[in-house]
Order: C-alpha cells, then structure tokens, then sequence
C-alpha cells in the first residue's frame, strides 16, 4: 500500500544496512502453493517481496513475486478496471471488491488485492498491471512464500489444557507497512473497541503481541481516548523514524517506532484534526520541492496534502490548549472519489476513483 | 439446477491444405466436422467446461508442440462473459488437448444469471492457412436462482429498550451467512420523526464480520460520541438522551447465497443518559449453585455487559488456576453472567477471572472509562491485566 522508499532515502546509514541483508530476504522461505483465505491489505517489501494481509486466517503472508525489474515510470490509465477484472474472473462487476492496491517499488508494476464473490465462498484473487495495461492473475500455486500467524493474546490467571489460555480475539487487519526490516500491522477487532499495532521482524520468526498504542485527542488535550488506527505511513521526521496513523475519529497523530515494543503504551501525538465526514483512507508520503509532504484519502473530500514543516517541532501535548492547534493541509479538490492510493515513483501517484456510474478507474496522477 | 447451452456450436472446416494438389484434382473438399459443447463437472454444480471435438490429430499434436506458445491459446478457445457496455476479455482458466479433445476449464464457477459466451476459432489453430474459415460460439445463460428469502435478523445487541447516549456499538446476528460489500446501504439509524441520522456508524471498507458472516459488528462513529473532537462539535452525537431511535436492517440485503433477506429487521430504543462510569467487578454478586449439580453459575454484572466480551473475558478457574470447561451465557438484557458447567460442581474454591479490557455497552474498561481526563484520573488507572474474584462452592 505505501513504500517507504522516501523513508529509506532518508534513513541513508538504515538504507545501506538494508541493502546489506538484501539477499536474505528470502531467507526461510519455503516454495509451493500459496492458500489464501481472504486478501485484504497488500504492502510491497525489498526486492519484490509482497506482503498480504489474510485476515480470516489471521495471518501475514509473504510472497517473492520475482518482479523486480523494469518499470520506466510509464503512466498507468486502466478505465473500469473493475468490470475488467469481473470479465477475467468470469463474473459481474459488482461482485468484484478490491480490498487494496500496492506499487511494487522494484518494477512499478500496479498490484490488486481482489475478492472474487461476497459470500461464504468468496475467492481472493491476486492480481498485476502489464505495461499495457491489461491485467494478470499473480500465480500462487508455486511460490516462494512465508508466513507469519498472528497470535491471540494469553489470559492471565487462566490455565487451558496445560497451557495459558488463549483468547481467541477477531480481528480485521486495517493497514500493512514495511520498513527497514519490519512488518507493521495494524488491527482492528471485531469486539473490542481498540487497535493493535504489531512490528513483525522479516524474514518472519516468532511474532510479539501488538503493541497497544494509546493516543491524546485534541487540541484540547484533555481526554485520552483509546480508538483503532484506519491507516498510517512511515515516515521521517527529523532523525526518528515516526508513524504517522490516521484514526478512525479523524485526528491524525504521530508516534516514534523505536517505541513499538510488545506491550508498550505509547502517547501519541495528535499534529492535526480533520473534521466530520472524513474517514481516512490511505495515506503515502513523498517530496516535493525540497519538502516532504503527506497525502491522504478520505472518504468525503478530495486528498489532502498535509505540510509536514510543523511536525518537527510538533510538540507533545500535555496540557490544555485552548482552541484548536493543528497541521495546515490543503485539500485537492481535482482528486475527487479516490478510493486508493499509493505512489507509482518519484513523481507520481496511483489511485482507483470513482468513474462514470459504477466504473472505477486506475490511473496515475502528478503529485500535487 | 440445469445448465442449458442456448446454441449447440458446430463448424464445418474446410481443411484446404491437407492434401496434396493432385488431391485436390481428384477428390472433393475434405470436410471435417468440429464440435464445440459445454460439459458440467461431475458433482460441482457450477463447474462447466468447454470441449472440442472433431479436430484432427495433426491439429491437436500442433496444439501440444512445445513452439506453440500458451499465450495463443485465448485466440483459439475462449470464453467471455457477455456484458453489455465492456470490451470483451477472456475469462481465466485452462486450456488441455487431452482424449482427443481441446478443453477449456474455467478457473472460477460460472455465476447464475450470467451469459457466457465460448468462442472456437479454427483460424487460429497452429498452421492453419489464412483460408480457413471460422469461428464457432456457443452460448450459456446461467439461470437465474429462484429467491429463497429465508435469512433473517436473530438478535441484535444490546438487547435493552434503553441505551446509554455514548453507546459504542451494536452486534447484529443473522441466521445464516450474509454477503459482504456495501453493507452500510442497509443499515439505518431512524431518529423519532423516522428521519435516518447522518452518517452514525463507523463505515469500514473490512467490515467487521464473525469468521463464518454471521454476526456483523457495527461501530458509532467515535468521532459522533467522544468529547472535544471535531465531528461531535461539528454535527452533535449520533444518539441523544431522552429521544427514540429505530435500527433498521433492509430486507434487500443479501445473503451469502446472493438471496434477499426474509424481511426487513427494526430495533427500536430509547436513549439514556451517557454511561462514563468503568465498570467494577466489586459490586458484581453471584448466585453459588449447589455442589452436585450441573445447575448454572449466576454472576450479576451491576450492569449489562457488551455481550461479545461478556462471553469471551470472565473465565471460572478452579484452585490451581485450571479453566472450568463449560459453557458461558447472558441473560437479563446482557446484565447476568450465567456458566453451565460441563460436569457437576465439587465443593472448593473457585475464582472468576475477568479480563479488564471487558467493555460495557459504552465501551468502558474496567478501572479505566472509554475517555480518561488526563488532569483527573490518570493516576488512579488500573494496570493489571485481569481481576480475580474468589467465591467457594460447599
């Protein structure tokens, strides 16, 4: 979904020590069939490695697509790319959901995480944009992959058959980041009103417990809230690799990585608030004139392109702040319905919007 | 069901280059006739697929030669769902020469009330002279599956008439699997002039579904029920004390079958004031059942409990911490805690162990509120993870 390509260049020493164990990455991967449940959010890795969020299986998968050449940043304009993909899975377009589309940053091929179907026996589908624009099936019958489970947490005090108990929360996964050598997942549960954020080492080895990330709101600053994160991109700033998370009650907040740890309680910072009707989406980050910039979808207004100057110095909040303190943004009003979003290159972004009735369209758009 | 082809496909291909020239002289065109038919899978109902036969075996040793590039083969054998509006594009699946015969095997189910359109074209097969002539289609129209509207809306909770004004969430349970995508279109919270309230629910493209699409989990919209933020001071809260509301669920919801639902589902409450207050299990009391017997466990919880956490955070364990295997239920509106346990209770000591991130129908924890003033009771918030309240059976 996003590349932290902007956030590696920044990283300089973190990039070469990346580079470094590149050829690892692949590393405890076993080949063979693939066996998806669902597909919902997709995130690229190095090297072409793709990370898919299975969410009724409760696990990771990762995928070495093998795609790691070419890509000359071409533009990419696919119109009705959902009744297109309804004909090449044989159906109607409106039993066609895309869960999530992601940029390989290795070759700039476009992939889609598409459900077949919306009942009990919906198929995911994977799925990639040719140069040409024509659409291809990702083979998952023989590949190299790996896997990580995402564990429920114990119950302490409870003993099960000779082990701690278990619970068998459910959860949605909201949002997939890689970075640097980690897989950031964020949850939703399906029961509790919370989120988890988890930081899953790669090449997959035993998974901690999310880390439950605990927020301020406000300007104001005077009610902590716990509220599941929507989405959120890596991103840098200063020195210290931050995430930025949109929440599902709007504000968008910052936290440093380095306090991702299993079972930490982490104060965000919230930098801005983006009013009623403003369901985040998807957000990428990229430069932009010597200056970094954030943009997100939403669900109501056009993208937002967000000033990340103010966050540098956002200070935390800890006392009452009268009136409302926030991150300037400007809203894009030309990028009407974008339903997802990710970068294409340096350049330009890549998003599915709402077209004429109910075709949905990919096209590739200069970064504003 | 019955799979009807609407055009049996028969092609008459005229196999100008088989012979020689002194063939030709002497002989009539040689003729071949090549047929193409839809066949169903044994024991799939909507697994179909496409033969044709009748080709020579010249033709189909050319289709099988390892210079004959896989991505020809669309061009020879394909099928399209026929839509109206879209250019055509073959639907994935496979191609075989096997027995004799070219098959193509769909990789998805053909879908009722769907066309499908096989097309043959001998022009395209390997070595063919640009003088062959011929396409033969074949078209399938899936029937449409006749409505059965069986599935309804079981149970919605919380179950109670009166609902706190910060309520957090409803679970609505359906009697069999429902479909997923665009679900909030049937979902409508009616103020008391029947007028639908703008935009009450958190409205997340995953859904957040049970595993086997059951129970579907619908969020108010944080943003309409926590103090200070945006929306609430923008458009006010979703739910306001002292009025009536209605939940309703549309009948043209589908299941998981594609059918609609049996009828349309209405909840009707009224709004109380707000609930900020953690739940405590210190003023939880319980009914001891008599040792001996498989009678139920009784725990009032004060006050009702969202009914998903209820049944899945308070445990019984016995002395040593071991899990009493039974199975939890709720009654009395979500307020009463009740455990059938599998087998009789023994005297001994027992405890309950109640996780804290147990929510009431507000979203409250225990020791810590759905919002924290962080210049109030920050200090006072409880860390511990679970709480345990003993209680002897003799």
């Amino acid at each position: 979904m996003k590349t932290p390509s902007l956030l590696a260049a920044s990283l300089g020493l973190a990039l070469l020590a990346g580079a470094a164990s590149a050829a690892n990455w692949t590393a405890g991967m076993t080949e063979g069939k693939v066996a998806l449940k669902s597909a919902g959010p997709i995130t690229f890795g190095p090297d072409g490695i793709l990370f898919i969020a299975d969410t009724k299986s409760a696990a990771i998968v990762a995928i070495a697509t093998g795609d790691t050449k070419g890509g000359a940043g071409k533009a990419v304009k696919v119109d009705g790319i959902n009744t297109k993909v309804a004909a090449l899975l044989g159906t109607a377009a409106d039993q066609i959901l895309i869960a999530d589309l992601a940029v390989n940053p290795a070759s700039q091929t476009p992939y889609l995480a598409v459900t077949r179907g919306r009942g009990a026996g919906a198929t995911p589908v994977l799925l990639r944009v040719k140069g040409d624009g024509s659409l291809e099936v990702v083979s998952l019958d023989k590949v190299k992959h790996a896997r990580a489970e995402l564990p429920d947490a114990p119950v302490e005090g409870v003993q099960g058959d000779g082990k701690k108990q278990s619970n068998p929360r459910q959860e949605s996964i909201t949002d997939l980041a890689f970075l640097e050598d980690r897989v950031l997942v964020a949850g939703l549960s399906n029961e509790e009103f919370s989120s988890t954020l988890r930081a899953i080492p790669f090449p997959f080895q035993k998974i901690a417990n999310g880390t439950s990330v605990e927020i301020y709101h406000g300007a104001h600053g005077k009610f902590e809230t716990r509220s599941p994160i929507r989405t959120f991109v890596p991103f840098m700033v200063g020195k210290e690799p931050q995430l930025l998370a949109a929440y599902t009650c709007t504000p968008l907040v910052q936290f440093p990585i380095s306090e991702l740890k299993p079972g930490a309680k982490i104060k965000g910072k919230t930098i801005a608030e983006l009013g009623n009707r403003n369901r985040p989406l998807d957000m990428i980050v990229y430069k932009k004139d010597g200056k970094d910039w954030l943009l997100l979808a939403n669900s109501a207004r056009g993208v937002m392109k967000i000033t990340t100057d103010d966050m540098v110095n956002a200070e935390s909040i800890t006392t009452p702040v009268p009136g409302i303190k926030g991150t300037k943004y400007e809203t894009i009003e030309a990028w009407k319905g974008v339903e997802q979003l990710d970068k294409l290159d340096a350049n330009h972004a890549l998003v599915i919007r709402k077209g004429e009735g109910d075709a949905l369209n990919l096209e590739s758009l200069p970064l504003p | 069901m019955r799979w009807r082809p609407a055009l049996a496909g028969l092609l008459f291909v005229w196999l100008g280059s088989a012979g020689s020239a002194a063939d030709v002289n002497n002989s009539s065109p040689s003729f071949t006739a090549v047929f193409l038919r839809w066949v169903s899978v044994p024991k799939e109902t909507n697994r179909l697929t496409v033969e044709v036969s009748g080709l020579s075996r010249e033709a189909l040793s050319a289709l099988q030669a390892p210079e004959w590039p896989a991505t020809n083969w669309p061009r020879v054998l394909a099928v399209f769902v026929e839509q109206t509006g879209t250019e055509p594009l073959s639907m994935l699946g496979e191609h075989r020469v096997e027995s004799g015969l070219v098959r193509f095997v769909p990789a998805f189910p053909l879908e009722p009330g769907l066309r499908y359109r096989a097309v043959f074209d001998a022009g395209q097969l390997p070595g063919a002279p640009s003088t062959t002539a011929g396409k033969v289609t074949s078209i399938l129209q899936i029937p449409v599956q006749r409505e059965h509207s069986t599935t309804t809306v079981t149970q919605v909770y919380p179950s109670a008439d009166v609902l706190p004004e910060n309520l957090l969430k409803f679970y609505v349970h359906f009697s069999a699997p429902m479909s997923r995508g665009d679900i909030y279109e049937h979902i409508r919270l009616l103020n008391a002039a029947n007028q639908p309230v703008d935009l009450p629910f958190l409205e997340l493209a995953e859904e957040l579904w049970s595993t086997d699409m059951l129970r579907l989990t619908l969020f108010i919209d944080p943003g309409r029920i926590k103090r200070e933020v945006k929306p609430l001071e923008e458009i006010g809260p979703a739910l306001v004390a002292g009025q009536r509301f209605t939940l309703l669920i549309g009948g043209n919801w589908k299941d998981a079958n594609g059918h609609r639902m049996k009828r349309a589902f209405m909840k009707r409450f009224t709004v109380g004031p707000p609930d900020r207050e953690p739940p405590d299990p210190q003023r939880w009391s319980y009914q001891a059942p008599p040792i001996r017997t498989r009678e139920p466990l009784a725990i009032d919880l004060a006050d009702p409990m969202d009914s998903a956490l209820a049944l899945r955070m308070i445990h019984v364990v016995d002395e040593a911490g071991r899990a009493v295997p039974g199975q939890p239920f709720l009654t009395d509106r979500e307020r009463v805690w009740k455990f059938l346990p599998q087998h009789s209770w023994k005297a001994g000591h027992y405890s309950l162990i109640v996780e804290t991130t147990i929510e009431d129908l507000a979203g409250n924890n225990i020791g810590k509120p759905f919002e924290v003033d962080l210049f109030d009771g920050v200090s006072k918030r409880l860390e511990r993870k679970t709480v345990k309240l003993p209680f002897e059976l003799r």
